[in-house]
């Protein structure tokens, strides 16, 4: 009866962590699919991604809810190019009805404290984003960038593969958009890096994103950003309505 | 109906407000270290994204008529703290709760809002552990 009892118990904890653990897809790599809000961290549970950054990195503190005021670029050092647009912004340029629904591009909106769905295949990845109804596709099956010509666009061209557990997504084409919302822009020529990454219970998902753009800023800076996996929920249609700059 | 006006501006030490949407930075556009209360009647209610937009009608003690404007969060946001776009009708009495607009004008972003019935509605966290509990 005892020693019943004791295999029950094995039972029960083994099932257990089985439900806790970051489940696998079928090609063995970690799934990250699902509905994913924006956690609010007080220090980075995903410090390990932070770590793996470029030494000398400067990490861009306004991720999730927090903002930086007019002038703080935390500590990235501006090109005149970039300095001179964020000293000549104004916010109330972007309240005008030809700037109030103009998206800014992956760089900035995948820190925005929006939630996002994401579906995981083994030749592409789709990343639902609530924030402007941005769809992000990203190709893992070994391809590579779209030639120098081919547009550029909000989203840009991604492709990923997997290192070890970590999804690792590249990203070229895109346009100038908004790098920090106090005041300037990345250029087109802006190449970002993203590693992905799911806690071992498979709840949180860790990113980094890592910025090389000469043309705006010296050096590299990165955002850090995480999400709670909340089974259920949905990605909400944004529908951005310009009419809010005419009130 | 007699409208009872009242414009209550103090200050108060706050920790960091939280920001609902990244379209343009909210302690760009307003002062976060400074909160006031204003109560007045709705003329409209815009409940679309990027940001939701109370209009309202205040009456100051001097009997001075101001038309204000509080903008709230993505509606996005708002939707999952059980907000809809009839929360606020037109006519409604409503004390608005936030932070005033750097520029001077009748513009405040929301924090809460008092209806006529009692209830509270919750816009933009004041502090990170807020913003934590509401997601």
């Amino acid at each position: 009866m005892k020693h019943a009892a004791w295999i029950l118990a094995a039972t029960l904890a083994l099932s257990v962590g089985t439900a806790n653990a970051a489940e696998k897809m079928k090609d063995g790599h970690p799934d990250l699919s699902g509905f994913w809000a924006v956690k609010f961290e007080r220090a980075p549970s995903g410090q390990a991604l932070i770590d793996e950054l470029p030494k000398g990195t400067t990490m861009i503190q306004d991720t999730g809810p927090f903002e930086l005021k007019a002038g703080d670029f935390s500590g990235l050092k501006l090109t005149p190019r970039a300095l001179k647009q964020a000293q000549d912004y104004s916010y109330k340029d972007d309240t005008k009805v030809q700037n109030n629904c103009k998206s800014p591009t992956m760089a900035f909106l995948m820190q925005a404290p929006f939630p996002m769905e994401i579906y995981q295949g083994r030749d592409m990845i789709v990343m639902k984003m609530e924030y402007m109804d941005m769809v992000r596709v990203i190709f893992t099956d070994g391809r590579g960038h779209e030639p120098a010509d081919a547009p550029h666009s909000k989203a840009g061209d991604s492709i990923g593969h997997w290192e070890g557990d970590t999804l690792v997504v590249d990203t070229t084409h895109l346009e100038a958009g908004t790098m920090m919302n106090n005041g300037f822009d990345h250029t087109k020529n802006m190449h970002v890096i993203e590693k992905f990454r799911l806690s071992p219970d498979g709840k949180t998902l860790w990113a980094t994103q890592l910025y090389d753009d000469p043309g705006t800023f010296a050096g590299y800076a990165a955002r850090y950003i995480s999400w709670t996996r909340k089974p259920g929920e949905y990605v909400y249609p944004y529908d951005c309505d310009p009419n809010y700059a005419n009130e | 109906m007699r409208i009872l006006i009242r414009l209550l501006v103090f200050l108060a030490v706050l920790a960091a407000p939280l920001a609902a949407t990244a379209h343009h930075s909210f302690v760009v556009a307003y002062l976060p270290d400074k909160i006031i209360k204003v109560t007045g009647v709705v003329s409209e209610f815009r409940f679309s994204n990027p940001h939701g937009i109370v209009h309202f009608t205040v009456k100051t003690p001097e009997g001075k008529v101001e038309e204000w404007k509080a903008e709230t969060n993505s509606p996005n946001v708002l939707k999952r703290r059980g907000w809809t776009k009839d929360s606020i009708k037109v006519g409604d009495v409503i004390t608005v709760t936030g932070w005033p607009a750097r520029d001077g004008s009748n513009l405040m972003r929301v924090s809460t809002i008092d209806l006529p019935d009692g209830k509270k509605l919750l816009g933009q966290a004041a502090t990170p552990n807020a913003a934590n509990d509401k997601e």
